[in-house]
C-alpha cells in the first residue's frame, strides 16, 4: 500500500506545481501584453541579430527585388478577417510554387465565427499575427495604427527593401498616408484616378440585380425597374413557381441582415436608384432621398403581399449560398462574384436555370444606375504586425506580392502547370480554364491561380492575361459595363473607433440595422411612415449632425488627396 | 419537528451547505487551525488547487472591472486609461435600448424561474416513485442526455425544426392545427416560448439529478413510519419527501433568483436574428454586441457590472427572506 501510495502523492504534488506554474506563466504573459513598451523592446532584441545580418547581405536597391536576397524557409502567420475564406496555403500548385520560389510559407488564420470578435481578441492581446488583411473601412484598422500594433510600411521599405516603392503605386501609398506621414497598409483591388484613365472603360461593377432566367422568361420578361412592375413580377413568379424542388420559392434575395444593417438595402439600392452622393460639394444624406423611401415602401408592400420570405431576414451567407445553388431565389440584389461558384454549378446543371442580370430598381426618371466601380481604397488592406517574425522578409514578401511579378504568379500560377504561352500570349491552359469556369472550388485546390489568394491582387496589372469571361458570368459582367462610377472620394469617410463621432456612427448603424427589418415588416404605409420618422428623429438625437460634419471634413480631405 | 426532519438530509448534502462548515470552525475547544490543516494535508492540497484556480480565474480578472469607470483603449494598458467616473453608467441609463433589453431579460428569466424551477423537482419526485430500477435509470439517462449537446449544435437543429419547411410546421399542418406554415424564429412573439421550452427540455433531467440525490438521502424509516400512519403515495411525497428536501430547494432557489438577470447567452446567440431582435436583445447579448463586436469595452463592462450588482442585491434579498421563512440560507 505504502509503495502504491507514494507515486500518487508525487502526482498530486506535481499536478499542483504544474497548475501554479502554468498559472504564473499566464499572468506574466498578460502583464507583458499590457506593457507595450517592454514587449516591443523584447521582440526587438530577439529580432535584431537576424535583421542586421540580412541587411548587410542585401544590396539595397530600388531595382532589385529584395526577396531574392534570402529565400530560406520561413513561415508567416497571416490573419484574414474573413470567416468565409476556405483555402489553405500549400495545397494547390500556385502556392507551392511561390513557397519554392521565395521560401515563404503561409499559415492562414481565419476566424471561425464572428470576425470582429476574433480580431478584437487579437488586438486586446497586443500580439497580432505577422500579416493582417482586413476590410479597409474596418474600425480596427485605425485602432491598430493608433495603438502602434502595426509597422509603417514606408519605414520598413526604406530600411529593408527600397524595391517596395517601385512595386507599389505612389498614388495608393499617398492615399493611405496617415497624419503622421506613414503608410501602414497596402490595398488590393484598388484603382487610382490614373488607373481610371487607363483602364476605365474596361471596369465592371460587382453590384447586379439578377433573376432566374427560365422563370423570368416564363412570366414574359416583365419590366422590373418600376415599383409596380417589380411587385407584379415577383407576384407572377410566385404564382407560377410556388415551389422549387419541393421547397417554397424565395421571390427576392438580399445580402444578410447583420448588426450594422443590410448592404443590399443601403448603398447598393441607392446606387441602383442613382441617388447622388453629394450635391454642390456637400455630402448628401442618401437615405433621406424620396426615391429611396419609395423603394423601401415598395419592398414593404412586397412583404405585405407575401413576396418577402422570412428566410432573407434570418439566413447568413452560408445558407444563402446553399439556396442559390438550389435556385430557390427568383430575383436577387446580390453581388455577382459572391455567388459565382453557385452560378457555375447551376450552369453545369442546366444553362436555362441560371441567374441573369436585368435592369433592376430605378428611379422615377429611369436614370442609369451609378454602381461602385473599383475605388482607390480597394477592398482590403494588408498590414504588417509589430510582432512580425522577420521584418525584412515580411516587407520583401509584401513587395513581391505587390509587384507585377507577384501578381502574375498569383494570377497565372506556374508556367507549364497552370498557364503557358499560347498564340504568343501568356494565358491559362485550356483544361485549367475549363475547370476554372466549371468548378471554382476544385480549381482553387488544384491550381490555386486566378487570385485564389487575393490579398494583394492588382487586377489592373493582370488585365493583359485575362481570358475573356465566358457565360454564364459574361452576361452578368457585361450588364454592369458603363454603369460604374468611381466613389473613391467617398471612401473611408465614416468615423471609426471610440472617438465621439465613432460612437455616434456605431449607434446610428445599429439603429439602422434594427429599423430596416421593422420598416419592411410594417403592416401599412402609415405604420412605415411612423417608424421612418421615428428613425430620423432618433438619428438626430444620437448626433447625426456631428457625424455628418465629420464625414464632410473627411470627404474634403479625400478630394484634396485625389487631386494631387 | 419539521425543522429537525429537514436538517437531517441537509446534513447529508454537505457540499451545498457551507454554513455547516462555518459553525465547525467557530467552536473553541478544537486543536489549532494549523494542526488541523496539517492533519488533513492531502485533502487540503486538493482544496487548495480549487482555491488557487478561483483566485486566478475569478478574483484576479476582477481587476478589469475598473475599466467600467475609465475610458479604456484596447491597445493601451488599463492603468493608462483616464478615469471618467459614472459616465458609462449614465449613458446606459439614457440608452434607448435600455427598456427593451431589461424587459426581454426579465421576461425570459422570470418565466424560466416560474416554470423551469419547479419542473425538475416534480420530475425528480415522480422518478423517485418508479419501482423498476432499470426503467428509472434509463429514463434518467435519457432525460439528461440533451444537457450534453452544445447550444451551437442544438441551435442548428432547432432552426431547422422551426423553419417554415421544418418538422414542427409539417406536423402542425398535417394535424390541421395551422393552415399556413409559420417561420417561428422570425416572429418575436414566439421567441420567449421557444427559448424557455428548449431550455427546460435541455436541462430538465440534469437539474433533477441534484434533487434525486437529496431524495436518496431521506431516511427510509420516515417512509416506513408514514406507511404505518396510513399515508398513501402522494401523501408520502407531500409530507415526507418534499419537506425532507426543502433545504436543497431553498438553496437552489436563492441561486436561481440571483441568476434572474442572466439569460443563457449561448442559447440567445444561436437563436436570435434580425427579425426577432425586439424580443431577443437581452442584457448579455447587448454587452456582447457593444463590447466584443463594437469594441466599446468600458461601456459594456459598465453594463455588465451593473447587472452583477443587481444580481448580488437580489441574491442577498432572497437569502435573507429564505433565512426568515424557513431557516435555510447560503450564509
Amino acid at each position: 500500500m505504502a509503495i502504491k501510495r507514494k507515486p500518487m502523492k508525487m502526482v498530486t504534488l506535481l499536478l499542483a506545481m504544474i497548475m501554479t506554474l502554468s498559472a504564473a506563466g499566464c499572468s506574466s504573459g498578460g502583464n507583458n501584453g499590457s506593457n507595450n513598451g517592454g514587449n516591443a523592446e523584447g521582440s526587438k532584441s530577439t529580432n535584431a541579430p537576424v535583421q542586421t545580418e540580412a541587411a548587410t547581405e542585401t544590396k539595397l536597391s530600388e531595382d532589385e527585388p529584395g526577396w531574392k536576397a534570402d529565400t530560406s524557409p520561413i513561415t508567416f502567420d497571416w490573419y484574414l478577417n474573413f470567416s468565409w475564406f476556405p483555402n489553405k496555403w500549400g495545397v494547390d500548385a500556385t502556392s507551392k510554387y511561390i513557397t519554392k520560389k521565395t521560401g515563404v510559407d503561409i499559415n492562414f488564420i481565419v476566424p471561425a465565427g464572428n470576425e470582429n470578435e476574433k480580431l478584437n481578441t487579437l488586438v486586446a492581446s497586443g500580439k497580432l499575427p505577422d500579416f493582417i488583411t482586413i476590410d479597409f473601412a474596418n474600425d480596427n484598422v485605425k485602432k491598430m495604427i493608433e495603438g502602434e500594433l502595426v509597422l509603417p510600411l514606408n519605414k520598413l521599405a526604406e530600411e529593408y527593401d527600397p524595391y517596395f516603392f517601385k512595386a507599389s503605386d505612389p498614388a495608393k501609398l499617398n492615399w493611405y498616408t496617415q497624419e503622421d506621414g506613414n503608410v501602414y497598409g497596402y490595398p488590393n483591388a484598388s484603382s487610382s484616378p490614373a488607373d481610371y484613365e487607363k483602364y476605365g472603360d474596361t471596369y465592371v461593377a460587382n453590384q447586379v440585380f439578377v433573376v432566374r432566367k427560365d422563370m423570368y422568361e416564363a412570366i414574359g420578361k416583365p419590366d422590373m425597374s418600376t415599383p409596380e412592375g417589380f411587385l407584379k413580377a415577383l407576384q407572377l413568379a410566385k404564382e407560377k413557381y410556388p415551389q422549387v424542388n419541393g421547397q417554397p420559392l424565395i421571390p427576392l434575395g438580399l445580402h444578410e441582415f447583420g448588426d450594422t444593417g443590410n448592404y443590399s438595402l443601403e448603398a447598393y439600392l441607392q446606387n441602383f436608384l442613382a441617388i447622388p452622393r453629394e450635391k454642390d460639394g456637400k455630402l448628401y444624406n442618401r437615405e433621406t432621398d424620396p426615391e429611396y423611401v419609395t423603394w423601401l415602401k415598395t419592398l414593404r408592400q412586397a412583404n405585405q403581399d407575401g413576396l418577402l420570405a422570412k428566410d432573407i431576414f434570418i439566413d447568413k451567407r452560408v445558407q444563402m449560398e446553399e439556396k442559390i445553388a438550389q435556385g430557390r431565389y427568383f430575383a436577387m440584389l446580390y453581388q455577382r462574384t459572391d455567388f459565382a461558384n453557385q452560378e457555375g454549378t447551376l450552369y453545369q446543371k442546366n444553362p436555362e436555370q441560371i441567374y441573369i442580370a436585368i435592369d433592376g430598381p430605378a428611379n422615377s426618371k429611369h436614370d442609369a444606375p451609378t454602381l461602385d466601380g473599383p475605388g482607390i481604397s480597394g477592398w482590403t488592406i494588408t498590414l504588417i504586425s509589430k510582432n512580425v517574425k522577420d521584418k525584412a522578409r515580411a516587407i520583401r514578401f509584401l513587395s513581391y506580392l505587390n509587384s507585377e511579378e507577384g501578381n502574375k504568379d498569383l494570377f497565372l500560377g506556374e508556367k507549364g502547370v497552370s498557364y503557358d504561352t499560347i498564340d504568343g500570349k501568356d494565358q491559362f491552359k485550356p483544361e485549367v480554364l475549363e475547370l476554372l469556369n466549371k468548378d471554382r472550388s476544385s480549381f482553387d485546390k488544384q491550381y490555386g491561380s486566378s487570385f485564389t489568394f487575393w490579398m494583394l491582387m492588382n487586377t489592373n496589372i493582370t488585365q493583359q492575361w485575362t481570358n475573356p469571361t465566358v457565360e454564364p458570368f459574361k452576361q452578368l459582367e457585361d450588364w454592369t459595363r458603363g454603369k460604374t462610377k468611381s466613389a473613391s472620394a467617398f471612401e473611408g469617410i465614416d468615423p471609426t473607433g471610440n472617438s465621439p463621432e465613432g460612437i455616434i456612427g456605431s449607434k446610428i448603424k445599429s439603429l439602422r440595422a434594427k429599423t430596416l427589418p421593422k420598416l419592411l415588416m410594417a403592416p401599412s404605409d402609415a405604420e412605415f411612415d411612423k417608424i421612418w420618422n421615428d428613425y430620423l428623429e432618433k438619428q438626430q438625437k444620437e448626433g447625426l449632425e456631428k457625424f455628418q460634419a465629420y464625414q464632410q471634413k473627411k470627404y474634403e480631405e479625400n478630394k484634396q488627396k485625389l487631386s494631387q | 419537528m419539521e425543522n429537525k426532519r429537514s436538517a437531517e438530509p441537509a446534513g447529508g448534502m454537505t457540499p451545498l451547505i457551507p454554513a455547516n462548515h462555518k459553525t465547525g470552525t467557530g467552536t473553541g475547544n478544537r486543536p489549532s487551525l494549523w494542526r488541523r490543516m496539517t492533519a488533513q494535508k492531502h485533502l487540503q492540497t486538493m482544496a487548495l488547487l480549487g482555491v488557487i484556480w478561483m483566485i486566478i480565474f475569478n478574483y484576479i480578472p476582477m481587476y478589469g472591472i475598473i475599466i467600467a469607470f475609465k475610458d479604456y483603449n484596447i491597445v493601451k494598458s488599463i492603468a493608462e486609461a483616464p478615469w471618467v467616473g459614472l459616465t458609462h453608467f449614465r449613458e446606459f441609463m439614457e440608452d434607448e435600448n435600455l427598456v427593451n433589453v431589461i424587459k426581454n431579460t426579465l421576461g425570459i428569466s422570470l418565466f424560466k424561474l416560474v416554470i423551469g424551477f419547479p419542473l425538475p423537482i416534480i420530475f425528480a419526485l415522480f422518478l423517485n416513485e418508479i419501482r423498476s430500477v432499470r426503467f428509472k435509470k434509463s429514463i434518467q439517462t435519457i432525460s439528461y442526455l440533451p444537457h450534453f449537446l452544445s447550444w451551437v449544435v442544438l441551435g442548428g437543429i432547432l432552426a431547422t425544426w422551426l423553419s417554415d419547411v421544418g418538422i414542427i410546421n409539417n406536423i402542425l399542418l398535417a394535424l390541421g392545427l395551422i393552415d399556413q406554415p409559420i417561420s417561428y424564429l422570425a416572429e418575436p412573439n414566439y421567441f420567449r416560448g421557444i427559448v424557455i421550452t428548449s431550455d427546460i427540455w435541455k436541462e430538465l433531467g440534469w437539474s433533477a439529478i441534484i434533487y434525486l440525490a437529496a431524495i436518496s438521502g431521506v431516511s427510509p424509516e420516515m417512509y416506513e413510519a408514514a406507511t404505518i400512519d396510513g399515508a398513501g403515495r402522494f401523501q408520502k411525497m407531500w409530507y415526507v419527501t418534499l419537506p425532507a428536501i426543502k433545504a436543497t430547494i431553498s438553496i437552489l432557489f436563492i441561486l436561481a433568483v440571483s441568476g434572474v438577470l442572466n439569460s443563457n447567452f449561448d442559447q440567445i446567440l444561436v437563436l436570435r436574428n434580425a427579425l426577432n431582435d425586439s424580443a431577443s436583445n437581452v442584457i448579455d447579448y447587448y454587452v456582447y454586441y457593444t463590447g466584443i463586436l463594437s469594441g466599446r469595452f468600458s461601456y459594456s463592462t459598465a453594463v455588465g457590472l451593473l447587472k452583477s450588482v443587481i444580481a448580488l442585491i437580489l441574491l442577498l434579498i432572497a437569502n435573507s427572506v429564505s433565512k426568515k421563512i424557513n431557516d435555510t440560507s447560503l450564509f
